[in-house]
């Protein structure tokens, strides 16, 4: 039994302009200890999904369907206290923007005890002491002395740590880890990185982690799913999806990441921009930015099939193409080139080029 | 809890070209406190009046197209009155359109929408646009759209109201699809 199994969940808010679907028919799931990614573009669900599954979205917003089970329970079903119980010590959340997140007018180190009181019933010392050795874990240099310093005193990767340390104060079973590192410099990335990694090695946590970059993917990550106007587009193991995407829009996003020695004029871009979930294109939502699309895409919504069998949604490596179900008269002519360098270790510094 | 204003620490001198004049008791309310507008007029308006208030209209750019091109349309809703005018919707999808009696062009039910009220509130003398567009396609399942065929089509847009047509909160328009 997975940690997480997200089943069929669908989120929808109502606004007046009309119902905007942020996701779609959303399923998957997480083994204990794993690292899974989430990738897409700005506004594909990425984020909508993790504060499903804290059952944290807010009017005009509505899960509609589906099930999230954590370890077996549907948390969708849970009573308001029930699922207050879980989050923050059972599924913990790093968020975004880290200054946003922390209460300005309370110190660090109180804010990290509080959820220690909160969940394990630690005494005021016992909690103190906790959460200094918790900001000494994530490396926040003489964490004694700054526990008693507020928000404002921490730099951006201070203050990322030290909602990283909040998330871990309760040993969470699964880490939802949103866009960590898209405030923050490349140098610091790496380090926040690094030690979500180590963290989640040394207390056996599964992590989610949402990012629009897939360099960072490709860094930590176990299995990865692909997302699009709300809907997954595909799902695979982390090194099959970088050697060998089978879906356009993976193979458009493989293409955008420009890299070191790269002699092109432009970078390569995916032409157009991401539909209007108000008002989604019939057919696949990708088709009129796929260079590959042919009027059948705009008929038939694909499902997630196996790329090697057709059949649906089961397997390792599924895509979300007509061309896995025989929908396609033409193929996907693309090719991914891999440079065989010095940077065999990493594969997102590899050369996925395709000709699309 | 003593506050800021209350305290002595402000210079005021009603000479003095740039001090605060001195405070005055008998200084009147400078804003009036804030109404509920919505709840006041959702209270006081009779319905008659609130459905003469809201006028929907849809139109086209043209009112023919060539066979498989898009159609865009343009919902307009129009509060004539000088209040807010709030309406109880059936669900918290606030308006709808359709093509010829079928809404959003969907043939099946894809999705239930949550069975509670919902509210359109439009503010004092406030007009409200959509822009929509019909790629000339009918949704006949969950993943399967069929093209519509040439001829005459009726666009309508009306809220998601009980009786929406009778109560004016409704209007349509036709196009034709042309094969040429």
């Amino acid at each position: 039994m997975a940690l997480l199994e997200v089943e069929d969940l669908t989120v929808e808010f109502y606004t007046q302009e009309g119902v905007v679907t942020a996701v779609d028919g959303l399923s998957y799931s997480i083994e204990r200890g794993e690292m899974f990614g989430v990738v897409g573009e700005s506004g594909a669900g990425k984020s909508v999904t993790a504060l499903s599954l804290m059952r944290l979205i807010e009017r005009p917003g509505r899960i509609t369907s589906g099930e999230i089970r954590f370890k077996d329970q549907n948390i969708l079903e849970m009573t308001e206290s029930g699922v207050r119980s879980i989050r923050g010590s059972e599924i913990a959340m790093v968020f975004q923007d880290a200054q946003t997140a922390l209460n300005p007018v309370y110190t660090v180190g109180e804010q990290i005890s509080e959820a220690i009181r909160h969940h394990l019933d630690y005494d005021d010392h016992a909690a103190k002491e906790r959460a200094i050795q918790l900001l000494d874990t994530v490396n926040i240099p003489d964490a004694e002395s700054r526990y008693s310093d507020y928000p404002h005193e921490f730099s951006g990767g201070m203050q990322q740590r030290a909602v990283i340390a909040m998330a871990l104060s309760c040993d969470p079973e699964l880490l939802i880890c949103d866009e960590p590192t898209t405030a923050l410099d490349v140098t610091i990335e790496a380090q926040i990185l690094a030690e979500i990694e180590e963290l989640a090695e040394e207390f056996d946590t599964a992590v989610q982690l949402i990012t629009h970059d897939l360099g960072v993917i490709a860094e930590i990550c176990d299995r990865v799913m692909v997302m699009y106007a709300g809907k997954p587009v595909e799902k695979a193991p982390v090194e099959e999806l970088y050697y060998d995407p089978k879906h356009p829009y993976t193979v458009g996003l493989m293409s955008s990441i420009p890299r070191v020695g790269d002699n092109r004029d432009r970078l390569q871009t995916i032409p157009g921009t991401m539909p209007d979930l108000v008002e989604l294109p019939p057919g696949c939502s990708f088709h009129p930015r796929c260079p590959f699309a042919e009027e059948s895409c705009s008929r038939t919504e694909p499902s997630l099939t196996n790329v090697e069998t057709g059949q649906a949604d089961h397997g390792d490596h599924l895509a979300a193409c007509l061309e896995y179900t025989g929908g396609l008269t033409g193929e996907l002519d693309y090719e991914v080139v891999v440079e065989q360098t010095d940077a065999v270790e990493k594969p997102n510094q590899l050369g996925d080029d395709q000709n699309v | 809890m003593r506050r800021i204003y209350e305290s002595e620490a402000l210079h005021r001198d009603d000479e003095e070209q740039f001090t605060p004049n001195q405070r005055r008791s008998e200084t009147p309310f400078q804003a009036m406190p804030s109404v509920n507008t919505t709840a006041l007029s959702r209270r006081l308006l009779p319905n008659w009046l609130r459905n003469r208030a809201v006028s929907v209209s849809v139109s086209t750019p043209r009112e023919e197209f060539p066979l498989g091109t898009t159609i865009p349309f343009r919902v307009t809703m129009a509060n004539a009155l000088p209040v807010p005018v709030t309406f109880r919707t059936r669900s918290p999808i606030l308006w709808t359109w359709d093509i010829d009696g079928e809404t959003k062009a969907t043939r099946t039910q894809i999705r239930e929408p949550p069975d509670e009220p919902g509210e359109f509130r439009f503010e004092r003398g406030e007009r409200k646009r959509f822009k929509r567009r019909w790629k000339q396609l009918f949704r006949v399942s969950a993943s399967e759209w069929t093209p519509a065929e040439p001829g005459e089509y009726t666009i309508g847009a009306g809220l998601n109201v009980d009786n929406a047509v009778q109560r004016g909160l409704y209007d349509q328009t036709t196009v034709r699809v042309s094969d040429a």
